[in-house]
Order: C-alpha cells, then structure tokens, then sequence
C-alpha cells in the first residue's frame, strides 16, 4: 500500500469515524442511533487494520477484527435486545404519548440544535487541545489525533446530556471508541492485554446497564433517567 | 479559444432555460412511477410554461412593481449563475469573475426579490410564505458559505473555475473526508435552497407546510410561467453546482469543440442521473415539520465545520496550512 | 497652507457660522442658513480627505488655542478616510435637515438644536485630524456634547426621549472616562502627548502596560461604535434622536469609535499579541449576531436600524481583529486586505445606513410612525422614500449588486485566506467568523425584507400611512446624495482602491497595495481573486430583459395588463388587517433563536358573554428585551442604587456636617501630604 493510499484511506476511516458520533447527536430513534454505532465500530476497526497493513504487523491486523466482532457486532446486537426488552409490544400502542415513547430519544436536556452547534464546538475545542501533541511527531496517523479526541468529548456530551438509558449507554460508548480510536492514533495502539481488559470491562458495562434498565423499566415504566431522582426522596 | 469559451457560455445558459423544464419532467416522471402511477410525461412542465407565457398577464389589485419585477429577477439570477459557473467548461470568457462568493449571494438575491414580492401582495398567504422563507434562507447562508471555503481550501482560491479544475486533475481531493463532509452539507444546503423536500414540499397546497407555493400563490399568466421556470431553473443550476464540484469529470478544461460537445452531454447526463436520484429519495423521505428545519440545518451546518476543520486536522492539505 | 488645512479651517468656519446663524436668523430662514453653512462644512471635509486620500499629508500645532497642552493637528490617509466618510455624511444630511427640521413640527427645528447641529457635524468632521491625546479627547468630548444636546432635541414631544438621553449621557461618559485613563496612562508613560510621540514610544512599552492601555481604549471606543456588550445607549438613542441626528451618529459618529481603535492599536501601539486581535474578533462577532438578531426581532423601524448599525459595526471589528492576528503573525499582505475590507465596510455602511435612517425620518415626517406593524402601503403614497429606501435595503443586505456586498465579499476573502497563517488560535477563529459573517447576512436579509416589504410595499394598515405625502424637496435631495454614493460605491469600488491602500499604510500596516487602483473591478492581487461589480450589474439587466421579453415572444398575441382580485378563499376579499405584520414576519425566527432571546409572550382571549367556546378577542403582545443588557446592566444599576441608598445616610441635611467634610477632608489631606513628605 502506497503511503498517498493509507494516508487518504485513514483518513476517510477518520472522517467516518467522527461523522458517525455526530449522527449519533444527530438523529433521535434510537434503532437508528444503534445502527451508526454499529458503523461507528467498523470505522474504528479499519484504523488498526490500516495501521497493522502499513506497519506490516499481524497483531493490530488481530486487533481490527477483535474489535470490529465486539464494537460492530455484539455490543450493538446486546443493546438491540435492551430496547426490544424495554419497548414491549404493548408498549406500540402509546407510542404517541411524548416522553413514554420508549424506542426515541424525545426530548434531550439540551435540545437538538443546540447539541448539534456544541459538537462543533467541541470539535474545534478537540483540534485546539490535540495540537501540542500533533507537533511532536507529526505523522497521518497523529494528525488525525483531534477526531479521537472530539469522539470521546461528544461521547461524554451525550452521555451528560441524553435521558434514556440506551442513549446514555450509547454516549458511553462512544466515549470508549474515542479512546481507543486516540489510542491507535497516537501510538499504534495500546498493548493488546489491556486493550481486551478494557474491552471486557465494557462488555461487562454493557451487560449491567442491561440490567439496569430491565429493572427501570419494571419500576417505573420508563428508562428515563430523571425518574432516578425519586430514589433520592 | 474566445468563440469556444463564448459558445460555452451561451450553450449553459440555453442548456439550462431549455433543460430547466425537462429536469423537472423528469423528476416527476420518476416519483409518479415509483408511486405507481403513470405520469404526466416528461415534457409536460414545458407545456405548462408555454401555456402560462401565452395567457393575459394579470396584476392582483393592491400589488406593485415589486411583485412585477420579482420573477424576472428571480429569472435573471439563474442565468446569470447559469453563465457564471463552469458547468460544461472551464475556459470561459467569465472564468476569473466566477466567484463561489458571488453565485451563493446571486441565488439569496432571487430568493429575497421574490420573498418581497409575497410581502407586496399583502396577504396572510404571502406574508407567511416569505416570513418562513426568509428564515430558511437566513439558517442556510452559514452552512453555504462553510462548504464554500472548505471547497476553497484545497484550491487556495475561492474562484469556481480554479476549484473545479483542480478537481478534475487531483481527484482525491473529492475522495478525502473534507471533500466528502463537504458534499454532504452543501447537499443538504441545495434541497434547502432549492426547496425541496425534507425542507419544503414543491407539490403542497396545504398551509401549515407551504413555504414557497404560499409566496408565489397570487401570480398568474406570464408571471406564474416565470416564477416557475424561474424556480427550475434554480434547481437545475444547483443540481448543477453539485455535479461540477463533486463530479466535474467530464468538463471541458480545454478549449476545443470535441471537449465542449463531450461535456454538454455529460453535464446533460449528470444532472438528470442527480434529479432522478434525489426524485428516488423525495418518495421515501417525508417532509420535516417547520421547526425542525433549524435541527436539519444545524446538522449541515455542522457537516461544512467538520469539513473545514477536516481539511487541516488530516493531513491532506494539513501542516502546510 | 495646503489644502488639508485650509479646507479644515473652512469646516470649522462654516460650522462657526452656521452656529451663529442657527441663534440669530430669524426662523423662516433659520433652517435654510443652518443646512448651507452645515453642508459647506461637510463638503469642505471631503476637499480635505479626498486632499488627504490622494497622499496630501498636513500637520498644525496651535500652541495658543488652548492653555498648557495647544492644539496638535495632523492629517493623514487613515484620517483622510474617515474625514471624507463624515464630511459625505454631513453634507447629504445637512440638505436633508433643510427639509426635516424646517418646518417646525420637530423640536428639531428649535433654536437650540439648529445652532448645536453645524457644532457636531464640525466634529464629526475634525475629530480624525486630532493630533494629540488632549486634542482628540476635547473634540471627542465635543462630540459627544453636542450629539447629547441634539439627541434631546424632542424631549418635549416624548418622554423616553429623556430616558435615552440619560441613558447616552451616561456610557458615553463611562466611554470617555476609560478612554482618558488610557490615553493619559499611556502619555503618562511615554512622556509626551502627541500622537507622533506615542507613535515613536508605544512599541517599546511593556507588554502590560500596552496591554491595559489598549484593553481601556478600545472597550471605550468600542462602546461608541456600538458593539455589544456595551451598545446599550445605541438602540434607545438612535431612535429618539430626530432623524437627521440620527443618520449623522449612526453613519458618521460610530465610525470615529472604528478610527480610534485602528488609531490607537495599530498606528500609535503599534499593533500588538494575538489575544487583543482574538478579544476583539469576538467583540464583533457577538455584536454582528447580536445585534442582526435584535433587529430581526424589533417592529420599530429606527431601533431596527439602530440593532443593524451594531452588527454593521461587529463585521468592521471582526475585519479589524483579522488584520491584527495576521499582522500580529508576519502576514502583513493579508493584514493589509482585512484592514482595507473593514474600512471599506465603513465607509458602504455609512452611506447605505445614512440613506436608510433619512428615508426612515422621511416617513416619521409623513406619518409619525416608526411602527412598521402600523404602516404599509407607502410605495403608493411616496414612492421616491421607498425607492431609496428599497436601494439602501439592497446596500445593507449584502447581495450584488448592492455596496454592502462588495465589502463583505473582501472581508470574507480575507478570512478565507488567512487559513495561511498558520495557528491553532486561526484554524478555530477563522471558520466561526466566516460563519458568523454568513449567518449575519442571512439575517440581515430577513430584518431588511422585513422593513422594506411590511414598511413600504402592500397596503398600509393604519390611517396615518394611508394619508402620507411624499416629502419635500431639499429632504429629497439630501437622500438622492446619498443614494448617488450607495450606487457610486455598488459599481466602481475600484475608484476607492487607491485611496484605501494609502489609509491602511498609514494605519501602519505595510503590505504591499491590497486593492489595485482604479478600473472597474476589485481585485485582489495578493489572493488571486477579483469581483466585477459592474459585470453583475450587466448580466442581470441582460437577464431580467431576456425574461420579461420571454412573455412578449410566446405570446400570440398583444394583451394589456388586466387588474383581478385577490385570493381571497371565498372569504369576501381580504384586509390589511390581514396581512402579514413585522411581528408575525418575524414570528419564525423568534422560535428558532427562542434560547438566545427569551422572548416574553403573553396571549390574552377575551371569551365572548354568550359561551365560552366563542371568543371575541384575542390579544397578543411581545416583548423582546435585551437580555445582556438585562443580565449585563441591571445588577450594576441596582448595586449603584444600593449603594447611593446607603450613602444617603452620610447626607442627612445637617450644613455643619457637609462643612465638617468639607474641612476634615483638607486636614486629612495635609495630614497625608506631611507624612508622606
């Protein structure tokens, strides 16, 4: 692979990787928000795989698949699950009310727009931050460090700023690919032990936020998270 | 080179008041069988024209010269575009005026001199339409002009000619993320621009959601033709933005006839495939309640960011800046 | 003397004599006298800038004129410029004053107000030429006196006159106390107080110093030009004052706040770091939004004017802090195009916003509306003011082949390029200003459509704008100036290319000619770009014949023009009432910005006696304050007010205690001055 090649090769997988986080602040059907997700994985799995292709190593080539069997296939299939066990059938029938509608993400703290404007803000924040570190060593690879960056704050946006749970699983998720995506960006990616530790911890995060909700769910009819506040009474 | 260049500027002006029409034939032969219908026919919009140029023109009572003048300048603004932006060649005799700056402003004219003609009938209809088209109009001019100066970015220029033959000679640009981010959000400005669903719905009547019909509702007779075309014509034209900035494959950069002949057909071919394309979409997509429409914008808007930060963040064009 | 001198001298002059004649003449003629002398005034300030302009270059000490410091006058480019923009200004205004003040309906025409006009005009015109701290602060200070006394001008007729004047009493006095702790700081450490000594010790000053001095400077100068956060006295002033007035501190006397911060920061500080340039960017982006939006939201159509005149000036500011950063960064050829983009925005703004404040005191003259809810219809009754007003509208717009658009497209070309300055602090700071520069022309499309289309075109909705007559003559004349001027600037801005060159080298920015001189397009050597105005202007008169003669060609045959109803949905045909007002123009964008404006609505429905499922009335009223000001103004004022509750306490009447004050005072300063000793 010719250096032009993997440069303009990472950098679409970069671009697709940001493009995907913003789509995720984006729209608000949450099967929706699931799907890009899934796709946010793949284009996180073709960093290591385009870095293990240039650098000629077989681990992060492993790695790629690793994470693109994890981020693009179970996780999305478990959280698929979650919102089928949360929105039950006789849930469709008022679908119509606002805010019990279980299966979109109605009415966010802060509203669309506005979400929208801060993620480029963000952005901009991510590019400002990262460049000391760019300077360093400037390669394809590091320059791209800002978008790792910019996933991992619209991650935590989303994650402050969301009220279903799935959306707030989501915007955690999101929060991880961002450091993982960081990682592979600034140093060819973390030793690959952590990187399944950290892997596993997520899975692990996943399965109790499942739970989590399924019991929301059958305390109080809704997964939206301000209703925790009754616990505080 | 001055007859080509001449010639090339007179053929994309004729191609798109002659093409306009058809354009939208087109598009709504395509939606009519996609929903299972047959379809008034392709040349049908040309029929309308023709006969609304031949009916007695007609003044509503109350309106002035602001509500006469409206659809000729809204006419005049897409020839002039038509003439200004490098659809089928390069090499024209209007190349170094031919600035992105001025096409976007152009196009906002015309929407502004007919939004002043909806305000000059001095009904609840007009008024209402040129209120919430002013809106739109107003949101959409920041995502235009990000896309603009990240298409300008890689060209170090803002000079449409100089882009799209840089992207004709360097076809990465198009491929890399700021090129692409870039696509995506002027898209979405021309559906907004042009009227389009999800923004508007060009075969509305109902008025909670018109936006441009409610404008144009008192025109009648030769004005109505030429609000029409008008309207086409501005489709056509940023249809054929799109084409020449992400697909300029094709466009005469020399000047000689075979290269002017090739690329008329290809222009022609482009825009229609587009048209159809987007007609293709417009059946599966439903129109966006209007205080959704900021939502939509701020998500193109966000597209044009990402695009201009893109082109210096990775490392295409990056460091050098 | 050369020409620059004597011209000024001749303003100052006629400006004297005007004075004298605003006093003595007899009423018929009062107003006749006031606008020749005032007009003589402005046209010998344009001599003396286009004089300036052309590389003509003067300088006076009067050393007698005023005891312990004497006067210090000096002419460049830079003054040039701006000396020619108000003296322009003045001129057409004053023709237009002959009109509007002379016929005694507006306290306008009082004897104080004439005599005090040809006073302000003189310093609009003279305050460039300032040549030293003292100097410029005392034609400041005149300034300010004398637009204060002409904003008064109606506080017979209105009450909120009064509010605003005090409201413009007390920034522009805040403004003038910043401004002199700044300079006399600033002439305290280099030792001298003429601008040349400034000039030769500002660079070698300490960062900190510099840095307070030009924070000072600029936050006063600043809020007179009307940018936000501190433009509160803008919209209350702009409208009370008489229309005349009005155009004159919007077209001319914000301006001089832009020619002092380019004064002060570039020419005399001698440029500085990067975060002055970045502080004042988004001083000017905030007022650019800030302002278009409090414009698209106002139904009165000279606060409209007056929130457009802060934007106008955010785009000038955004312009100047471009140049700075670039200049700051070694890009002096770009700093040079920045620069020349905001004078030149000044110089379009001035004429198109002049035009627009006169065809809007045309129409208070006319109807004694400024409320556009309440007027309409007027292209019928007075179509000259609404052809005027419809040219400016398209200057101020910022679309071809308007004027406003020129500076515009030069400002945004200057942004665009500067991704070549390399930078974290550009990259993220150019993007949003191009954005905000996008997003403020769009909705100055909305707020002049909203003006034009609801002020001037339909039918009117009121008596008032239903009886309106064209205005006379002389007030005619003043607009069709300024209209020549608008028009003049929209086809060869080429014309200015070398009057602007030689006003950013004198600003000290020393890139090589930014615009080349003269010929019918703009172009831009440095960035390869060009803009034939006057092309546009070509093509589109070719397209608009081309398709009004598209009707005649496909028609069989010739048919007249036939008059028809309007839709009416089978409804009996529809009334003004029905139309669409300013308010509910506006409606829209009021939801789309609800965040930013906090809008406070209140719907009020009356049911009719016979069942409450009918309703007789419905009422709805909007309010949309100013909400900086509200969070910005309103805990100082009332802390002001706390602590002037307090303070009374100290006052309880008593004559011994205030002598006792008076004498405890002398003996702790004496106290303190042996001591210290």
């Amino acid at each position: 692979m010719s250096e032009a090649t993997f440069t303009q090769l990472l950098d679409l997988a970069c671009g697709g990787f940001l493009l995907a986080a913003v789509i995720v602040l984006w729209r608000r059907e949450l099967t929706a928000i699931i799907q890009v997700f899934a796709l946010q994985g793949l284009a996180l799995a073709a960093i290591p795989l385009l870095l293990g292709l240039h650098e000629h190593r077989a681990d992060l080539v492993a790695v790629a698949a690793g994470i693109a069997a994890l981020r693009a296939g179970l996780l999305p299939y478990l959280m698929r699950r979650a919102l089928i066990a949360s929105a039950p059938a006789e849930d469709r029938g008022r679908r119509h009310r606002e805010g019990s509608d279980e299966r979109r993400e109605t009415q966010p703290v802060v509203n669309v727009a506005a979400s929208l404007l801060t993620a480029a803000m963000l952005t901009l924040l991510a590019y400002a931050v990262a460049q000391p570190l760019v300077a360093l060593d400037p390669t394809p690879a590091t320059r791209a460090l800002p978008v790792g960056l910019a996933v991992v704050l619209i991650g935590f946006f989303v994650l402050a700023t969301r009220r279903r749970a799935l959306a707030q699983v989501v915007g955690f998720l999101l929060l991880d690919n961002g450091i993982t995506a960081t990682a592979f960006l600034a140093a060819s990616g973390v030793p690959l032990i952590v990187e399944l530790g950290v892997s596993f911890d997520v899975l692990l995060a996943v399965l109790v936020l499942q739970i989590l909700t399924t019991r929301m769910r059958t305390a109080f009819g809704t997964t939206d998270l301000d209703d925790l506040r009754e616990l505080a009474d | 080179m001055n007859v080509i260049g001449y010639t090339a500027v007179v053929a994309q002006v004729a191609l798109v008041v002659a093409g306009a029409p058809l354009l939208t034939g087109l598009m709504r032969q395509v939606r009519a069988k996609l929903e299972g219908r047959a379809g008034a026919g392709l040349i049908q919009p040309w029929r309308d024209v023709r006969k609304l140029l031949r009916k007695q023109p007609i003044t509503p009572t109350g309106t002035g010269p602001a509500f006469r003048a409206a659809p000729a300048l809204l006419v005049a603004t897409a020839a002039v575009v038509a003439a200004l932006i490098p659809l089928v060649s390069t090499q024209t005799p209007v190349r170094r005026h031919a600035d992105l700056i001025v096409v976007v402003a152009l196009l906002a004219l015309g929407t502004v001199a007919l939004a002043l003609a909806g305000l000059d009938s001095g009904t609840a209809f007009g008024g209402m339409g040129s209120s919430r088209e002013m809106t739109v109009a107003g949101l959409v001019e920041p995502t235009m002009l990000l896309a603009v100066f990240a298409l300008s970015i890689p060209a170090g220029t803002t000079n449409l000619p100089a882009i799209v033959s840089g992207a004709i000679h360097d076809p990465t640009r198009l491929a890399s993320p700021a090129g692409l981010l870039a696509t995506a959000a002027l898209a979405v400005a021309v559906l907004a621009e042009a009227g389009r669903i999800p923004v508007d719905n060009p075969a509305t009547h109902l008025e909670l959601t018109m936006i441009h019909e409610a404008m144009v509702l008192e025109y009648a007779g030769p004005d109505l033709a030429l609000v029409e075309l008008g309207s086409q014509m501005r489709l056509t034209v940023l249809l054929g933005l799109l084409t020449s900035l992400f697909a300029p494959w094709g466009i005469a950069t020399s000047a000689t006839w075979t290269a002017l002949a090739i690329a008329l057909v290809l222009f022609a071919l482009k825009v229609a495939a587009l048209g159809a394309v987007l007609a293709a979409a417009e059946v599966f997509w439903a129109k966006v309640r209007l205080f959704r429409v900021p939502e939509l914008l701020a998500g193109s808007f966000l597209l044009a960011l990402l695009a201009v930060t893109a082109s210096y963040f990775l490392s295409g064009t990056g460091g050098g800046l | 003397m050369s020409v620059v001198g004597s011209a000024l001298f001749g303003a100052a002059g006629a400006a004297c004599a005007g004075s004298l004649a605003g006093l003595l003449a007899p009423a018929r003629l009062r107003a006749a006298l006031v606008g020749a002398c005032t007009a003589v005034a402005g046209l010998a300030g344009v001599v003396a800038g286009v004089a300036a302009l052309d590389g003509g270059r003067w300088s006076a000490d009067l050393p007698e004129v005023l005891p312990l410091a004497g006067v210090h006058l000096a002419v460049d480019a830079l003054s040039g410029l701006f000396m020619v923009v108000s003296g322009a200004v003045v001129a057409a205004v004053a023709v237009y004053a002959v009109g509007y003040a002379g016929h005694g309906v507006h306290g306008a025409s009082s004897r104080g107000a004439q005599a005090v006009l040809p006073l302000f005009a003189a310093t609009l015109v003279l305050v460039p030429a300032a040549a030293s701290v003292s100097t410029f602060l005392l034609l400041w200070e005149a300034m300010a006196l004398t637009s204060l006394l002409l904003v008064l001008a109606e506080h017979r007729q209105r009450p909120a006159v009064r509010e605003a004047g005090v409201w413009y009493a007390v920034m522009t006095h805040l403004g003038l106390v910043g401004l002199l702790a700044g300079l006399a700081w600033f002439a305290g450490q280099v030792g001298g107080e003429t601008f040349a000594e400034l000039r030769a010790g500002g660079p070698e000053l300490s960062p900190t110093v510099r840095g307070t001095v030009f924070v000072l400077v600029t936050a006063a100068l600043a809020s007179k030009a009307g940018a936000v956060p501190l433009h509160a006295w803008l919209p209350r002033a702009h409208p009370e004052a008489p229309s005349h007035v009005s155009a004159l501190m919007s077209a001319a006397m914000v301006n001089l706040g832009v020619y002092g911060i380019v004064r002060v920061g570039f020419d005399l500080l001698g440029g500085g770091p990067r975060w002055w340039w970045l502080a004042l960017i988004a001083t000017g982006a905030l007022s650019a939004v800030y302002g278009i939006l409090q414009a698209a939201m106002s139904a009165d159509l000279k606060r409209l004017l007056a929130y457009s005149t802060s934007e106008n000036m955010g785009l000038v500011l955004i312009g100047i802090g471009a140049s700075g950063l670039f200049a700051a960064a070694g890009h002096p050829a770009l700093a040079g195009v920045a620069l020349a983009a905001a004078l030149l925005h000044v110089v379009n703004h001035a004429a198109f916003k002049a035009l627009l404040f006169c065809a809007a005191g045309a129409v208070l003259h006319a109807t004694g509306l400024r409320d556009l809810d309440r007027l309409g219809g007027l292209r019928a009754t007075m179509p000259m003011t609404a052809g005027l007003f419809a040219l400016a509208a398209l200057g101020a717009v910022a679309l071809p082949p308007g004027n406003g658009f020129i500076s515009e497209w030069l400002l945004l070309q200057s942004l665009i390029h500067g991704l070549e300055v390399p930078g974290v602090a550009t990259a993220i700071v150019l993007p949003l200003a191009v954005a905000v520069i996008a997003l403020s022309a769009g909705l100055a499309a909305a707020v002049f459509v909203k003006a034009l289309g609801v002020g001037f075109f339909a039918r009117p909705r009121s008596e008032q704008a239903a009886k309106a007559t064209e205005c006379p003559a002389s007030m005619l004349a003043g607009m069709g100036l300024l209209a020549a001027c608008c028009v003049g600037l929209a086809v060869l801005p080429g014309v200015l290319g070398g009057g602007l060159n030689r006003a950013v080298v004198a600003a000290g920015v020393d890139g090589e000619a930014p615009l080349r001189a003269g010929g019918l397009d703009v172009r831009l050597d440095a960035l390869s770009s060009r803009l034939a105005p006057l092309w546009v202007v070509a093509g589109l008169t070719a397209g608009v014949l081309f398709a009004s003669a598209l009707p005649r060609l496909a028609a069989r045959r010739r048919e007249r023009r036939r008059n028809a109803r309007l839709w009416d949905c089978g409804g009996g045909a529809p009334t003004p009432r029905m139309a669409y007002t300013a308010t509910s123009f506006a409606e829209p964008l009021q939801r789309v910005f609800d965040d930013v404006l906090a809008p406070e609505q209140d719907v009020d429905v009356t049911h009719a006696r016979e069942s409450a499922y009918l309703v007789e009335r419905v009422r709805y009223q909007r309010r949309v304050p100013d909400r900086i000001e509200h969070r910005l103004y309103r805990p100082v004022m009332d802390l002001l007010a706390a602590a002037g509750n307090s303070a009374r306490r100290l006052a309880p009447g008593s004559m011994h205690l205030y002598l006792g004050y008076g004498f405890f005072g002398l003996v702790t300063l004496l106290v303190v001055l042996a001591v210290g000793w």
